[in-house]
């Protein structure tokens, strides 16, 4: 209710044209820190508790231990990167925290209440967890604008979509985001015949659609060109702070530009958390993937 | 027919070797039968003349004219009977004579005759020249227990235990005082068991209370149902509230000794439920095999399943054509002739329709559906509509019997064993050979599969051949259970599909156990709630297992499991 | 919240829908008028049989929208319509035998014939409520519906989807068939209902009562379709669609998938019941025959020749391919088999689009 996108938008709206790429430049100059620090400086002062926290999670298929003993936290309006070689349990992590997968042993709790692991997927997502897959998932048939419709937050049950009529309120988000996510002019298209890229951002817009408190965002940049990719960097580092984004991505270089804390998981397992500089510099890191 | 052809070649080869046992029956019938004018020996031309009596004779006069027969003693009176009673003996239409035909089976285009004294050749004959000497139950039931005196003394104890056990059936005192002699010099443990039976049920009338509880101890448990009988009959009131049986020990032992007999009728009721469901079990596991070749490997929905199977019932129907002498062999040669039949079938279809269908399950279903529909329509051109006859071969009729209340026919063992045959060759061709190997790879991950040599095309089409061909397999054992005809598919379908999605998709292993457990739930439903309602209950609690495990008893897991 | 009532015009005004509707109304409209205005001698006619075969065609085409309806907008296949088809028309088919009183063969003035000659003694308590024709409607309605809620319910919810639905289905409607094949459930066994006399007081084998059957079935057709259209033009139509296409992504956003699911699977099991009862006084005769689940897939196969997910392509898929059928029995009985089993395959391989596909006019959410 309070998503107002105003800053992302700004920030969007920016030129970049002239600054250096991502990542940090020969010059010494991070482009990347004023970002980090407003996204910061956007977190709550007083601190809640944890907006999601997964206590020991364990996933077996088949005997594979998907996930080993998992603890996680996220705190409140964080940005939260999760690497790790293949395997590693990040897209199975997800996969528990939005319900479509049930542990066989461990805690997942959103806020200090609310137990995820009682809940189907719809509720979890009505709740406030938003997710984007991996492979970008749109609804190929309809068009732009009717995709984010469909994401608009809400009663969505049938009998009320079925007599659900857009408001101007209603109107003015969405074309809100079709800005945000630079596809206003695509809004009668049919979402299946946008660029890969262009869907990646329709589908993140229908994550913005849904306000939820926490974004949990699988390989964002994959297939993105260089552009997209820092436009990309931008939007999600905006949204950090009024949201908490948990990004799992394999860019390294993408994450350095964007995470202050990162998660590096191995075998199932959280094998080591904290900056990006001290993550980097864990020889057990090195040793499992950075080194490799 | 078979059994009782071959065992009837085995008495008269016996009859050959040794003469002085059928002498002694001889002599001992002669006793028996002292009410008739017996006479010693009979010489050929007057037996022939007794036997060419019947031939006229109303079933009354039948009856008595085999009581004389067997008075005469003569050394063919037992194969006359035996004809008599397997409708073997024919009136020859020209003349008016009697004779043994040596197989009354149908199709037979001439019927072999045989002098019904010496059973030598008398030529052979159009069936359509000849008229059947008709027999009814009471006739066959005189026949039976005079063949049965006949057996009672044969070298062969299990010749022997049958006729016991056919004289159990109607005790009389002749019948007893030939069991009270076979008493004294039986060897074998089994016959003397039932004869002690005999005895002891005869013994249940005994004045002495006493001769009767001892009876009635030594009869407990025994399985034989005159027992059951004659045991419940004593316990029973009578009219005038009394017992029919006035000792109370003798009801009281009477009572126990029914209640083990229902027991273990009991123990081998549920054994033989089971066996009739393993049965069933194993012709499901045969039917849906295939499918779970095409349906859980490549994930193609084949509704033509059951006309692959129909294309296989109809080989052994052409196969039996072609080699009418030899019909206990066609069906041996049918297998491979149906895999071959089937399999190119099936590697047509894939070939021309299902390869344009891949990752498209639902529309590979509408298409084998319309391929299925042509199937039937060919046979139908080619066969006509009308359902058609496939023998059964001697080895496959008869039955293994246990005991008196446990028997088991044996085309029910082989289609067990045939199903568990078949089910092991395809696991191993799916586990030990390249063809396997390159199935398991493709149906995991077809890119890497490709990009690692396997020419996926090649596997596609074996993959759907091997099923189809395995189809076509069920089918020949088909012909065994039920009608060839251009439907026989259809009935299938629903049930195999069924057995696919209970095992769990793409499990060889929950295809065999999904199998065999839904026909054993089946035949334990039935005794309840009767045929179709127990297939209505099957159905409906299949329906409710697949909301509670959507994947079947032995479902993929992981992620490789969503792109089902 | 505003009706939406008030939108509804926009649904049906798309070319393809107005020139469904208006066809059918010229044929609600022509075909009793050349049956019953236009005297036998012209040679612009209409026989009475011609008349009971286009009513024939215009219940199938609406059993055939029902199934697009779940199957080109929801995504759920059933190999099971031919049920939900089959019970609107026992529902019916009850009401007609009350109907016969004491015309039937053994005169019974409350028992069908069939129950007289069961030696049943009285009427079972199922058939209650059968002799009024309101009574009939409702459970015209609510035994197919009620059917696939109880099912629907069950099987979306443990997320029963795709080929593994389509297979229950068919056991549903084998099972029913099974079940109705038994005479001691009280449905005429083997036989079915038949020899019905008439509906409402008029004669059914008139040729009024017949052109009027054929006026309310093309109205009922025409009802069906807008309803469906009102409900894919809201958001949850949408949603539907949304459902079709990724069925997961539209949990993640909060959608309960299987509610959706069930009330547009109880809809078209509704529709299809309708399209039933509409059927078995036009041809005279029900019985269990009807839930084979070889019809069910025939229906499907109406649906793909005449192009999934248009609505008007299947209801023309289904007068086409039975007006095919009825020439192919009558001319080259024994080409009818083949014919059927190219038109699946090649509809498959060729026309995934079916004959909608083929012309110019094309719906957006085909």
């Amino acid at each position: 209710m309070n998503a107002n996108l105003q800053p992302g938008g700004a920030v969007a709206a920016e030129p970049r044209a002239g600054a250096p790429r991502r990542g940090a430049a020969p010059g010494g100059r991070d482009p990347w820190r004023e970002k980090r620090e407003a996204a910061a400086a956007r977190q709550p002062s007083v601190l809640t508790g944890d907006v999601l926290y997964l206590q020991q999670v364990t996933v077996s298929f088949d005997g594979f231990k998907a996930l080993d003993d998992l603890t996680l936290h996220v705190d409140p309006g964080e940005l939260l990167c999760v690497i790790g070689p293949n395997g590693a349990g990040k897209t199975t992590m997800m996969d528990v925290v939005t319900g479509k997968t049930r542990p066989d042993a461990g805690r997942v709790f959103f806020g200090n209440m609310t137990n995820l692991l009682t809940m189907s997927e719809p509720e979890i997502a009505q709740a406030g967890i938003g997710r984007k897959f991996q492979k970008p998932t749109v609804f190929d048939f309809l068009t732009v604008f009717e995709n984010l419709e469909l994401a608009l937050a809400g009663e969505k049950s049938f009998w009320r979509t079925f007599f659900a009529r857009l408001t101007p309120r209603d109107r003015e988000r969405i074309d809100e985001v079709l800005e945000t996510t630079g596809l206003a002019a695509k809004r009668d298209t049919p979402a299946g015949t946008l660029a890969h890229g262009q869907k990646q951002w329709l589908e993140i817009g229908m994550l913005l659609m849904q306000e939820p408190k926490v974004l949990l965002v699988d390989e964002p940049v994959a297939g993105m060109t260089p552009q997209e990719t820092e436009r990309t960097g931008e939007l999600l580092l905006s949204l950090a702070g009024r949201h908490s984004v948990v990004v799992v991505e394999h860019d390294m270089e993408f994450v350095r530009s964007i995470a202050r804390r990162v998660a590096v998981l191995h075998e199932g397992r959280v094998l080591a958390e904290g900056g990006m500089d001290a993550v980097q510099s864990d020889p057990r890191v090195i040793e499992v993937y950075l080194g490799a | 027919m078979g059994g009782s052809r071959s065992r009837r070649a085995t008495v008269a080869g016996r009859a050959a070797r040794v003469p002085g046992g059928r002498r002694l029956a001889w002599l001992l019938l002669a006793a028996c039968l002292a009410a008739h004018p017996a006479a010693a020996q009979t010489g050929d031309d007057e037996f022939r003349t007794l036997v060419g009596e019947l031939a006229g004779a109303n079933l009354r006069q039948k009856e008595e004219i085999a009581g004389r027969l067997l008075a005469t003693g003569h050394g063919g009176v037992r194969d006359v009977l035996t004809a008599l009673l397997e409708d073997r003996l024919f009136e020859r239409e020209d003349d008016g004579r009697v004779f043994v035909v040596e197989s009354n089976e149908e199709g037979l285009a001439t019927f072999q005759l045989l002098d019904p004294a010496t059973l030598a050749d008398a030529g052979t004959i159009a069936p359509d020249r000849l008229d059947r000497i008709i027999t009814n139950n009471r006739l066959r039931r005189f026949l039976r227990t005079g063949i049965a005196r006949f057996d009672s003394s044969s070298p062969d104890a299990g010749v022997r235990l049958e006729a016991v056990r056919e004289l159990l059936r109607s005790l009389d005192d002749a019948t007893l005082d030939l069991l009270r002699e076979r008493a004294a010099v039986e060897t074998d443990p089994d016959v003397a068991f039932e004869i002690e039976t005999a005895l002891s049920v005869e013994a249940l009338d005994d004045p002495d209370p006493g001769v009767r509880l001892a009876a009635v101890e030594r009869l407990s448990g025994r399985l034989n149902p005159v027992v059951h009988n004659r045991l419940s009959a004593l316990v029973r009131t009578t009219d005038d509230g009394g017992f029919a049986e006035p000792d109370e020990a003798v009801r009281a032992a009477a009572t126990d000794a029914l209640w083990q007999i229902d027991s273990r009728r009991n123990v081998y009721s549920v054994l033989e439920t089971v066996a009739f469901g393993l049965s069933l079990g194993s012709v499901l596991v045969l039917v849906a095999i295939g499918l779970a070749i095409t349906f859980g490997v490549m994930g193609v929905i084949n509704m033509a399943h059951g006309e692959l199977m129909m294309l296989g019932a109809y080989t052994t129907y052409v196969v039996q054509l072609w080699m009418p002498d030899h019909i206990g062999v066609s069906l041996l040669v049918a297998v491979p002739a149906a895999f071959v039949v089937a399999g190119s079938a099936g590697v047509l279809i894939e070939r021309t329709v299902i390869r344009f269908l891949y990752g498209r399950p639902l529309e590979t279903l509408l298409a084998t559906f319309g391929v299925s529909l042509v199937l039937q329509q060919l046979v139908r051109t080619v066969f006509s509509a009308n359902n058609r006859a496939v023998t059964t071969p001697a080895w496959m009729s008869g039955a293994l019997r246990f005991n008196e209340a446990f028997a088991l026919t044996y085309n029910r063992l082989y289609i067990v064993l045939f199903a568990l045959i078949v089910f092991a060759l395809v696991l191993a061709v799916m586990r030990y050979t390249r063809l396997g190997l390159d199935i398991r790879a493709v149906s995991q991950n077809r890119t890497m599969a490709r990009a690692m040599g396997v020419r996926t095309e090649w596997v596609d089409a074996m993959t759907f051949g091997l099923g189809a061909g395995i189809a076509g397999v069920a089918g020949v054992a088909l012909t065994q259970l039920t009608n060839v005809g251009p439907n026989l598919g259809q009935s299938y379908i629903v049930d195999s599909f069924m057995v696919v999605v209970f095992g769990g998709v793409g499990n060889l292993w929950g295809t065999l156990i999904g199998g065999m457990s839904l026909g054993i739930v089946n035949k334990l439903l039935e005794p309840f709630a009767g045929a179709v309602l127990g297939k209505i209950l099957v159905l409906v609690v299949l329906i409710l297992f697949i909301q509670r495990r959507p994947r079947g008893l032995f479902p993929q897991t992981g992620r490789a499991a969503e792109s089902v | 919240m505003k009706a939406p009532a008030l939108r509804l015009p926009a649904v049906i005004a798309d070319r393809a829908s107005v020139a469904f509707l208006a066809s059918l109304a010229v044929v609600a409209l022509v075909a009793p008028l050349l049956n019953l205005a236009v005297p036998e001698s012209s040679p612009l006619h209409l026989s009475s049989y011609a008349v009971g075969l286009i009513g024939k065609y215009l219940s199938y085409a609406l059993l055939a929208l029902a199934v697009d309806f779940i199957w080109g907008y929801c995504g759920i296949l059933s190999l099971g319509h031919a049920a939900f088809f089959a019970l609107g028309g026992y529902a019916m088919g009850m009401y007609l035998m009350r109907q016969i009183g004491t015309r039937g063969v053994y005169g019974h003035p409350v028992l069908p014939d069939f129950m007289v000659f069961l030696n049943w003694e009285e009427l079972p308590w199922f058939w209650y409520g059968f002799d009024q024709f309101w009574f009939a409607l409702v459970m015209v309605a609510l035994a197919p519906g009620a059917l696939a809620f109880v099912f629907g319910w069950l099987a979306f919810r443990s997320r029963v989807t795709g080929v593994y639905l389509s297979i229950i289905t068919q056991a549903l409607t084998y099972a029913l068939m099974l079940a109705f094949f038994r005479n001691d459930m009280g449905f005429g066994g083997n036989n079915g209902f038949t020899d019905f006399k008439d509906l409402l007081g008029f004669d059914l084998q008139s040729d009024a009562t017949r052109s009027a059957l054929l006026a309310a079935t093309a109205v009922a057709l025409g009802g069906a379709y807008w309803t469906c259209r009102a409900v894919l033009a809201s958001r949850a139509g949408r949603v539907l669609r949304a459902i079709r296409d990724a069925e997961s992504r539209t949990r993640f956003l909060g959608y309960r998938v299987q509610d959706y699911k069930l009330w547009v699977f109880v809809l078209s099991a509704v529709l299809a019941g309708v399209a039933g009862a509409l059927y078995v006084p036009q041809v005279g005769i029900i019985n269990p025959s009807e839930f084979e689940p070889i019809n069910s897939i025939e229906v499907v196969i109406w649906v793909a020749v005449g192009g999934r997910g248009t609505l008007w392509g299947a209801a023309a898929g289904a007068v086409l391919v039975n007006y095919a059928k009825t020439w192919f029995t009558g001319a080259l009985p024994d080409v009818w088999l083949y014919a059927l089993g190219a038109m699946f395959v090649g509809v498959t391989l060729f026309l995934p689009r079916g004959l909608a596909g083929l012309l110019p006019v094309r719906s957006r959410d085909a």
